[in-house]
Order: C-alpha cells, then sequence, then structure tokens
C-alpha cells in the first residue's frame, strides 16, 4: 500500500472517529431536551470532545495540505474556517447556562458536521481504494 | 451624594421594590383589558361600529397640534386648591418640542374605560390610583381562618359582569370588525391607566358553576394575550409576543390575602402529565372522577373529595382550597421530601478592606444583623449562621457554643482555601446566640485601623461554599470593592471610550467565566448568593451580579454608601433586615406545565434552566419574577382553553415541605380583533424588558434596543395590515387596549439600563438586574416613572384609606416637563427613588410647610424630611411613607428622598425621567410616534 493509500485510510479512520462523536453529541442533545441529562453534565460531557474535535479535523486539513490534495483541501477548507471562527470568538464550547437557548442551533451544527464526517467517509475510502488501484496499475 | 453627576445618582437604590400594588384580589370598576369582567361593556362588543373613529380633523404631524394656550395645562394643577396661589398665572415649563398636546385625555376615546372624571375635587378612588385602594377596602385584612375566602369573596358581586363575559364568549364571532382604533398622534398618553391592572378573569367556562373560579391575580401571573390564538399562523399575524411573567411567590402587601394552604391525604395529580388537580378541572361521571384541563386525561377522584369519613357527612367541594383557588399551597407528602429538609443557613461573607471600614459599611452590617437576629426565621431552632470576612487574607470565625470568646482564624493562602474548624465555623443560632453577639459587638471596630485595600472576594466565596456544600443555604456577600486579590480577581475593565460602541456590551457581560461557574456550583448545592455592592468606584457588577443571577439571588447595590448619613444607614438597614426576616422558600424547583400545542421558547430570570420546563431556584426569593415565552406548535382548534400550571416545590420556613400551585387559564380564539382586544400592554413591556436584559448580556446593547423597538413596530404594523384601510397611512393607529404600549416602549428604550449616553457599566448593569429581576408592579414603574403634582391636594389626598395601610394618591401624570408648571412642587416616584422636584416659583408656603426652611435654604441631594405638625406636610410625608413602606415590602427596596432644585446639578437626572420629552440623542414621544409610523409604513 502506498503512502496515499495509507493517507486516505488514516483520514476515513478520523472522519469514522469524528462521525461518531457528532452521534453522540446529537444523542446527547435529543437527551437534554427529553430531561434524561441535566445541563451540567451535558456541558462537561461534551466539552471533552469539543477540542479533539477541532484539533483532528484540523490536522486532518493540514496532512491534505502538505501531501498537495487541493481537491480534499478545498472540501475541508470551509470548516476549518468555521471551527477556527468558533474558536476566536469564544464560542466553541457549550454553556449550561445558555444550553437551552442554544440548543437548535448545536443541533443543526452536529447535524450538518454529521453529513459532512459521513460524506468525508465515503470519499477517503474512496480515495483510498482509487490509490490503490492506481498504485496496483503502475507496477502491474 | 447630592453633588454627584447628574447621571450617577439614579441607581442609588438597592433592590427593587414591586408591587405596592395587593394582587387584584378584589372587583374594580375597570380594568382596560377587554375580557375582565368588570368592564362596564361586554369585551369583544366593541363600541361603535367603526373602527377609527375620526378623532380630530387634525393633520396628524410629528409634534401634537399646538395647543390654546390656557388649555395646555394638563389635567392634575388646575384641581383643588389646597394651595392659595395656585390659580394664578401659571408659566410653562420652556417649551421643548415647541408644541404640545391639544385635548387632555378627557377627549381620548377608548383609551380608558375607567373613571374619567370631570376635572373636579377629590373623589377618592376615582383616579387611577385610589382605585386600587378602593379595591382594598373590600378585603381588609387577611383572616387566617379562611383565607381561601379571599380570593373568591369579591366574585360574588360579580354575577353580571361574569354573565356578561361568558356571553361574550359565546359571541365571540359576531362582532368581527368592530375594533375601537386610537390614533395615537391625536392624544397624549392617558398615563393613568397604566396602573389599571386588568383584574383576575373568570374563565367563561366555569363563571356558570356555583362558586366562581378565577384566574390568579396580577401580581402572580399574568399574560401578555389573555385570548390566546388558534394556531401559530394566527399569532404570527398579530406579531404580539406571546407569554407569561410570573412570580408565584411573591411578597404579600399587608391589605392582601394570604395563600390558601392546604394538606389532603393525598395530593391528587394528573395520571399522565402530572399536573396538580385545580379549580379548572372538570368533574366527569357524576363527580367520581376529574378530567385533567392540561391534557384532558380522565382521572380517578379519591373519594376523601366526596365524603368526609371523620364527620360522615359529604364534601362541599366549594370550601376546598385547591378545588376553588387557582393559587394554593400544598402540604406535600412524604414523597416529596429527600431527607430532612433544609433549614434556614446563612454564611455572612464580609468585606473588612479599607473601603468597607472607612464607609461604616461593617459597622452598620454588624449593628443590623445583631439587631435582627430574632427577626431571622428559625423553626425549632434549626437555623445556622456563619461569617467569613476577608481583605487580602480570609478570616473565620470560630463562634462554638462552649468557647467564652469568638476566635478568629485567619488564613492567608488563597489559592487552595483551607477551612479551619469546619465544624464550629457554621454554627446554631440559637445554642451559639450569646457568642454570635459578643461577636457582632466586636465586629464594627474589629478591623478599624487596616489600611489594607485587597479584596480577595472569590477566595472567600469558594470557602463559605464549601463550609455550606453539605447542607446548603444562603451566602450574603457584601461587597466594597472590585474583587482584586487572589485567583479570579477582576480589573478595573471600565472604559468610557467604549460607550456607545458595539463593544459597549462586553463591559456588561462577565469578565470571567469562573462566577459563571462557581454560580453552577452553588445551584447545585443548593446555595443562594446574594450581593449587596457598596462602592462609589468601578466594583464590575456585571460579574459579580452573575452570582445572583444564575442561584435566584438579588442584587442590592448602594453606590458611595456612607454610613455617616442617616439617609444611607437607614436605607442599608432596613433593607438587611428585611433580607433577613423575609420568608423564603428553600431548596425549590419551579416546574411549568402548559397545555399540549405550547412548548416554552424561552426563559427569562434569575435562576439555573434544568431543563425547558424546569427552573432550579436554590431559594424562592420572593422579590423575583420569571416571564416565560411560549410558541404554539400545533393547531388548538379543538381547545377552548389552554392552561398554565406552575408548581413552585420548596421548604417553607417552618421546615415542610410545600408546593404552591399557580394555575391559570386563557380562552383560545380564531378571531384576529379578539387576540388584539385582549393583548395587554403591560405584560408586553414587562415580557419584552426582560428578554432585553437578556439580549444585552448575551449580544449587544444595541441588538436589544432593536429589539425593543421591533417589538413595537412588528405590532403597530400587524395591526395597521389587518385593521387599517388605505389613505390612513398619515395616521398611526393602534386598538385602545394597546394605546399604551408605545409609551412604555419608549420609556423603556429611555431606561437607564437601554438608553443611548456615557452611562457607567455599573449603573447599567444594576438597571439590568432590576429590570430582569423585579415583579410586574415594580418593573413599570421603573420604566415608566410615577410622577405627582403635590402643590396642588385633593380633599382626600395623603389622608390613610380607613381599614387599609393605604393612602389616598395624588392622580398620576405624564412624564413632560409641559405637564408641569414652574410654580409646583413634583413628586417623582421611579421605584429606585422618591424624588422631590421644586421650582423656583415654588408656592413658599408650601415650601415652609413641608421643609420648615425657605426654598433658598434647602439643601439638594438625599434628604429625611422633617415631620413638622402641619396638614401638608403631614399629607405629603404620609404619601411617601406609603410608597417606601410598600416598595420595602414588595421589592425590599427602602428609596431614597431626594430633593432637586430646578437650578440644581441633579436637574439633568431628574429630566432624564421625563421620557415624553427629547433627551439628548433620544426622541420626544411625538417624534417617537413618527419613528414609528414611518418604520410602519416601510414595513408593512
Ligand atoms: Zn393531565
Amino acid at each position: 500500500m502506498g503512502g496515499e493509500a495509507l493517507l486516505f485510510l488514516f483520514a476515513a479512520i478520523v472522519s469514522a472517529l469524528l462521525l461518531f462523536i457528532m452521534v453522540y453529541f446529537i444523542i446527547m442533545f435529543s437527551d437534554l431536551e427529553c430531561d434524561y441529562i441535566n445541563p451540567i453534565d451535558l456541558c462537561t460531557k461534551l466539552n471533552q470532545f469539543v477540542l479533539p474535535n477541532y484539533i483532528a479535523h484540523a490536522v486532518l486539513t493540514v496532512l491534505f495540505l502538505i501531501t498537495g490534495k487541493w481537491l480534499t483541501l478545498l472540501f475541508n477548507l470551509p470548516l476549518l474556517g468555521y471551527n477556527i471562527k468558533r474558536y476566536l470568538d469564544n464560542k466553541h464550547m457549550f454553556d449550561a447556562t445558555e444550553i437551552f437557548r442554544t440548543l437548535p442551533y448545536d443541533k443543526k451544527e452536529s447535524f450538518i458536521k454529521l453529513v459532512f464526517f459521513f460524506v468525508s467517509f465515503f470519499l477517503y475510502l474512496y480515495g483510498m481504494v482509487m490509490a490503490i488501484l492506481h498504485n496496483k496499475s503502475l507496477y502491474a | 451624594m447630592g453633588s454627584q453627576p447628574p447621571m450617577t445618582p439614579q441607581p442609588m437604590g438597592s433592590q427593587p421594590p414591586t408591587a405596592s400594588q395587593p394582587p387584584m384580589a378584589s372587583q374594580q370598576p375597570f380594568g382596560s383589558r377587554s375580557g375582565t369582567p368588570q368592564m362596564s361593556r361586554p369585551p369583544f362588543q366593541m363600541t361603535s361600529g367603526q373602527f377609527s373613529p375620526q378623532l380630530s380633523s387634525r393633520s396628524p404631524s410629528p409634534g401634537f397640534p399646538p395647543p390654546p394656550t390656557d388649555k395646555a395645562m394638563p389635567q392634575s394643577p388646575n384641581i383643588g386648591n389646597a394651595s392659595p396661589q395656585t390659580g394664578r398665572h401659571r408659566q410653562k415649563y420652556p417649551d421643548q418640542m415647541g408644541k404640545a398636546y391639544s385635548n387632555g385625555p378627557e377627549s381620548l376615546p377608548g383609551m380608558n374605560q375607567g373613571p374619567q372624571q370631570p376635572p373636579q375635587f377629590f373623589v377618592p378612588g376615582n383616579m387611577g390610583q385610589p382605585n386600587m385602594m378602593q379595591r382594598d377596602l373590600q378585603s381588609p385584612g387577611n383572616n387566617f381562618q379562611n383565607p381561601m375566602n379571599n380570593f373568591q369573596n369579591p366574585m360574588n358581586n360579580f354575577q353580571n359582569p361574569i354573565n356578561n363575559l361568558s356571553n361574550s364568549f359565546s359571541n365571540m364571532n359576531l362582532n368581527q370588525k368592530n375594533v375601537t382604533s386610537v390614533s395615537l398622534f391625536d392624544a397624549p398618553p392617558n398615563v393613568q391607566t397604566i396602573d389599571n391592572c386588568p383584574e383576575p378573569v373568570i374563565p367563561a367556562q366555569f363563571c356558570m358553576q356555583s362558586s366562581e373560579k378565577k384566574n390568579p391575580p396580577y401580581g402572580y401571573c399574568c399574560s401578555t394575550l389573555n385570548a390566546v390564538p388558534q394556531n401559530n399562523a394566527l399569532l404570527q399575524k398579530s406579531k404580539i409576543p406571546f407569554g407569561i411573567v410570573l412570580s408565584p411567590y411573591k411578597n404579600i402587601g399587608p391589605d392582601e390575602p394570604e395563600v390558601p394552604v392546604t394538606s389532603p391525604e393525598v395530593i391528587v395529580r394528573c395520571e399522565i402529565c402530572r399536573a396538580y388537580i385545580n379549580p379548572f378541572i372538570t368533574y366527569v361521571d357524576q363527580g367520581t372522577r376529574w378530567k385533567c384541563n392540561i391534557c384532558h386525561v380522565v382521572n380517578d377522584l379519591p373519594a376523601f373529595y366526596s365524603w368526609d369519613s371523620k364527620t360522615r357527612q359529604a364534601v362541599d367541594r366549594n370550601t376546598i382550597p385547591e378545588l376553588n383557588s387557582s393559587v394554593v399551597e400544598f402540604v406535600a407528602t412524604r414523597e416529596y421530601t429527600r431527607g430532612p429538609p433544609q433549614p434556614v443557613v446563612i454564611m455572612f461573607v464580609i468585606d473588612v478592606s479599607f473601603q468597607s471600614i472607612q464607609s461604616g459599611m461593617v459597622a452598620t452590617a454588624a449593628r443590623t444583623i445583631l439587631s435582627s437576629l430574632d427577626n431571622i426565621p428559625n423553626y425549632d431552632n434549626r437555623t445556622k449562621i456563619g461569617f467569613v470576612t476577608y481583605d487580602s487574607t480570609l478570616h473565620f470565625y470560630n463562634l462554638n457554643a462552649n468557647l467564652t470568646e469568638p476566635q478568629m482564624l485567619v488564613v492567608s493562602d488563597l489559592d487552595d482555601v483551607f477551612i479551619p474548624a469546619p465544624d464550629d465555623l457554621l454554627v446554631n443560632l440559637s445554642e451559639s446566640r450569646a457568642i454570635i453577639e459578643a461577636f457582632l459587638n466586636k465586629l464594627g471596630n474589629m478591623h478599624k485601623t487596616t489600611q489594607n485595600v485587597s479584596s480577595a472576594l472569590p477566595a472567600a466565596l469558594t470557602a463559605a461554599n464549601k463550609i455550606l456544600g453539605p447542607i446548603g443555604g444562603k451566602i450574603a456577600v457584601f461587597q466594597s470593592n472590585i474583587p482584586n486579590c487572589g485567583k479570579n480577581s477582576l480589573k478595573k475593565r471600565e472604559d468610557p471610550s467604549l460607550y456607545n460602541t458595539p463593544k459597549e456590551s462586553t463591559l456588561l457581560q462577565p469578565a470571567d467565566h469562573w462566577y459563571k461557574d462557581f454560580a453552577l456550583d452553588c445551584s447545585k448545592k443548593q446555595i443562594c448568593v446574594d450581593t449587596f455592592i457598596f462602592s462609589g468606584q468601578y466594583t464590575d457588577v456585571a460579574t459579580i451580579s452573575t452570582l445572583p443571577r444564575f442561584t435566584g439571588g438579588s442584587v442590592y447595590f448602594y453606590p458611595g454608601f456612607d454610613a455617616s448619613r442617616a439617609e444611607d444607614a437607614t436605607k442599608f438597614s432596613s433593607e438587611l433586615n428585611r433580607f433577613l426576616s423575609k420568608k423564603i422558600g428553600l431548596e425549590a424547583v419551579l416546574r411549568i406545565r402548559t397545555s399540549r400545542g405550547l412548548t416554552i421558547k424561552g426563559t427569562y430570570g434569575n435562576f439555573f434552566l434544568m431543563a425547558t420546563d424546569l427552573i432550579q431556584l436554590p431559594n424562592v426569593n420572593p422579590d423575583n419574577c420569571y416571564a416565560l415565552e411560549v410558541n404554539i406548535d400545533k393547531d388548538l382548534t379543538s381547545e377552548k382553553y389552554v392552561c398554565f400550571q406552575a408548581a413552585v416545590l420548596h421548604t417553607s420556613n417552618n421546615g415542610e415541605r410545600r408546593i404552591r400551585v399557580v394555575t391559570n387559564v386563557i380562552p383560545v380564539t380564531n378571531n384576529l380583533t379578539e387576540v388584539f382586544a385582549n393583548a395587554d400592554p403591560r405584560a408586553i413591556a414587562v415580557l419584552t424588558a426582560k428578554k432585553a436584559v437578556e439580549k444585552t448580556i448575551t449580544d449587544k446593547l444595541e441588538d436589544a434596543r432593536n429589539l425593543i423597538i421591533s417589538t413595537c413596530v412588528d405590532i403597530m404594523g400587524a395591526y395597521k395590515q389587518a385593521f387599517t384601510s388605505s389613505g390612513q397611512a398619515s395616521k398611526l393607529l393602534i386598538i385602545d387596549n394597546l394605546s399604551l404600549l408605545p409609551v412604555l416602549i419608549q420609556a423603556l428604550l429611555k431606561n437607564i439600563a437601554f438608553r443611548r449616553g456615557n452611562i457607567p457599566s455599573d449603573i447599567r448593569s444594576f438597571a439590568l438586574s432590576v429590570l430582569l429581576g423585579s415583579p410586574i408592579e415594580n418593573s413599570l414603574a421603573y420604566i415608566y416613572s410615577k410622577l405627582y403634582a403635590i402643590h396642588i391636594l385633593d380633599a382626600n389626598t395623603g389622608l390613610p384609606i380607613p381599614n387599609t395601610s393605604e393612602v389616598y394618591m395624588p392622580p398620576r401624570i405624564n412624564l413632560s416637563m409641559q405637564r408641569m408648571t414652574q410654580d409646583g412642587i413634583y413628586l417623582l416616584d421611579n421605584s429606585q427613588h422618591i424624588i422631590i422636584w421644586l421650582s423656583r416659583g415654588s408656592n413658599p408656603e408650601l415650601v415652609n410647610a413641608l421643609f420648615q426652611k425657605p426654598y433658598e435654604a434647602i439643601p439638594s441631594g438625599k434628604t429625611t424630611l422633617p415631620t413638622p405638625n402641619n396638614d401638608y406636610a403631614t399629607r405629603i410625608n404620609n404619601i411617601i411613607e406609603f410608597i417606601r413602606k410598600s416598595r420595602l415590602i414588595s421589592y425590599n427596596n427602602l428609596p431614597y428622598v431626594y430633593v432637586v432644585k430646578e437650578e440644581d446639578n441633579n436637574r439633568g437626572w431628574f429630566i432624564s425621567h421625563m421620557v415624553e420629552d427629547k433627551l439628548d440623542s433620544e426622541l420626544s414621544y411625538p417624534q417617537f410616534l413618527s419613528h414609528l409610523r414611518e418604520q410602519v409604513n416601510i414595513n408593512y
């Protein structure tokens, strides 16, 4: 397996992880709405995943930049930009006192990210397969 | 204090007061909202057939038409003749707008269904304010034996209006387009109607039963819409925000009935939605089962509601409080208690840095606490208190009953607070009484020589939290300084160059997240934080007020406190005494249940929101008020009415677990006219104020201003679209019952919390906390101050109303300098302060009677009026005392009395209350109306 295939494999695994985190977020939000969890616990639980989530995505994007995968880089840039903006505005963490006010927005955001990581996952798989096939065709 | 710059004295008060008016427990033959039973005409029969009566043929210009000069004098001054000279020529104040109103409110059609008295001598109870009092003649005193009756009594006089009401509900569809519109340009707002809060409604469905069941009095619960649109589309069409303003645990005035307490064998609740049984359920199956009014499920009714096994008699359900009174308190049975109920626990956290000692705050606090020890609720001798003081170190006090002298333990490591002798810092008030007294006697002098200007508030709070953690309780913080020492200290971030810029809102938001996190931690441990702030300097009220905001507490603010001034000392010690002695509910939660199809979209007030319908309150504070905004999610076509039930589970001061239940029902309508005709401008203004406070804290001040003004523009626009024909674009029309909305909205924009201008952020933050926390009556007076002319008194004005604790008040007048004369004496009550305005030309005899001094010798600023033995002074003192007493009871705020003379520096402060006049960059009322009209015409 070539380096390119490995890169895409790694990206696919990371996307899958991020995808699961988003599923977890959405489940927790609906738990909050159903009163199964209180806002303070919710925020402590979710907040520990926020920065790892941002960092993992940023690392992927940087990897694509280094390896010159321009198309996938372009695909990831908008989300990177959005994450950076949230971080700079200091709005990336969940605040227990405002969670009910921001909940509709947070849910929408998590859902869009979920779709994004879902698409990325298959995109990277496809990229990996193409890279393997390409490799084979080179040496066959 | 008198030499303060004009702007600053504003928020001198502390805790805002509320309802000087008791809940509207009995009837008054007026009320500006349709749908109330006491109206002389049925609610939905809208006067004559056509809307927009041709009020005036004058062209509505931006200003009101120029008046004939002698008519420009508004209602009050010409009336009465207590002063001999007032009848003479009278000059108006410099005409600020260049124009004045032409017709007095008397000529306003439909604006006030209330008693529109012709100018005459005093008919008590005839003008705005006195009505409240007359009402109280009917339910004097509170009889403990059967308090419930007080909630019902008044009803009996009501048969006719009730029938009118029920008729009108059945006629709902008949008068589709008969709307009485008011053209706002034609007349000034009739502010006397602000006080005419709607009476509690008897829902049509229940008015034919043998015992009439009515909604809670206004102070407990009021809705912006007293007829709920059938679906969201109709609500959106009206643009009126749908919300509820709630004070389920409100303070009870001396003339108000107590809430009936009931202890049934079993607390009956709906199987499905868990709503409590209430007056608005329906009995089915010959009264053996009941249908829930919230979810419509049918439940079994326990036998004890039908048959009393002890007396072996059938039960008269009309005597059972929970089946008849919409405000009721259940004594909780065992399943509502977890462990022993919390005792009253108070931890005093007192700043003893140089400023605190210098201002006399510590000595005054110690003296007041000492004298209030007997007033602290101490049922069963379970009450505990403790003290922590701090400057750059923490001082703990061992108050163990076995000691002969209190021991001071100093901890100087602020980063990792160590609690010495944890068992002896919080002691039983009764057991350690002697040593507590010894300590308080010393406390005033203990740190007398300190030069320490540091204040380690966060460390002191952490310590108090650790001590109280296991049992919960109350932390009372006394802070004179910006917390400038140790971890999480605050910096002086006030920067006047940010005023009036988008960055200003950063000054109004907490500087450090720790304070919010700490508050949440306290909330979790059932600890409530109340803050008393004393400082002439910047103290970062914005950050410190986060502590009470999320724990159900209050902010008390005494800028520039100096105990050597009698007024300051009295104010602080009265409020602290009341703070310690007032009734509070401990470890409380407030659950709000609504009919299916309604969901709560926003909640505003001092608390921590645990779920969209569950509010956590370490203390349920009677001074606080909560507002909800509601969405209509589903079509309500099949519903005749919707229902709100607020239930506060709490521990009362006698150690009992109790549930205060407030139930409110509102009819549903499919008719836009009825939605408008039953909207309440007071509740809309107060809800909007609370929303705007939230917006200021989370977004920007300008966003909050836009929210306020767009609320008004949208409502006016929606009304225009629905009810105005073309060709009326030059007019600004609104249905009569909403005619006060623009003036309230404008006053809100000019409130110190929201107006533009160079306003110190501490002052703004305090104003925001008043608006966010205070109950409806207090908020209304804070938004639109009460102005009275006191140089001319009616025969009864200022005399006590027999059999009540109230006083006949003068009529309110509009907040405009044009309504004032140059020889007048005026009294302004903005809920935080009482300001006496002396004109240069004030009648010297009256001035002398009141102050015992000539005009020139009267000092301006905070004053204590002399109490000379003459009729005039007695009456004025009665009025002032009445206002102060009712504010102290209703919102724990004892307003200062200020004297402002016409040529004073403080003149600008007084004038800033004149919200109908132009002020700096803020518009005058007619200009504001033009602006509204412009916006409405652009957008609709
Ligand atoms: Zn139910």
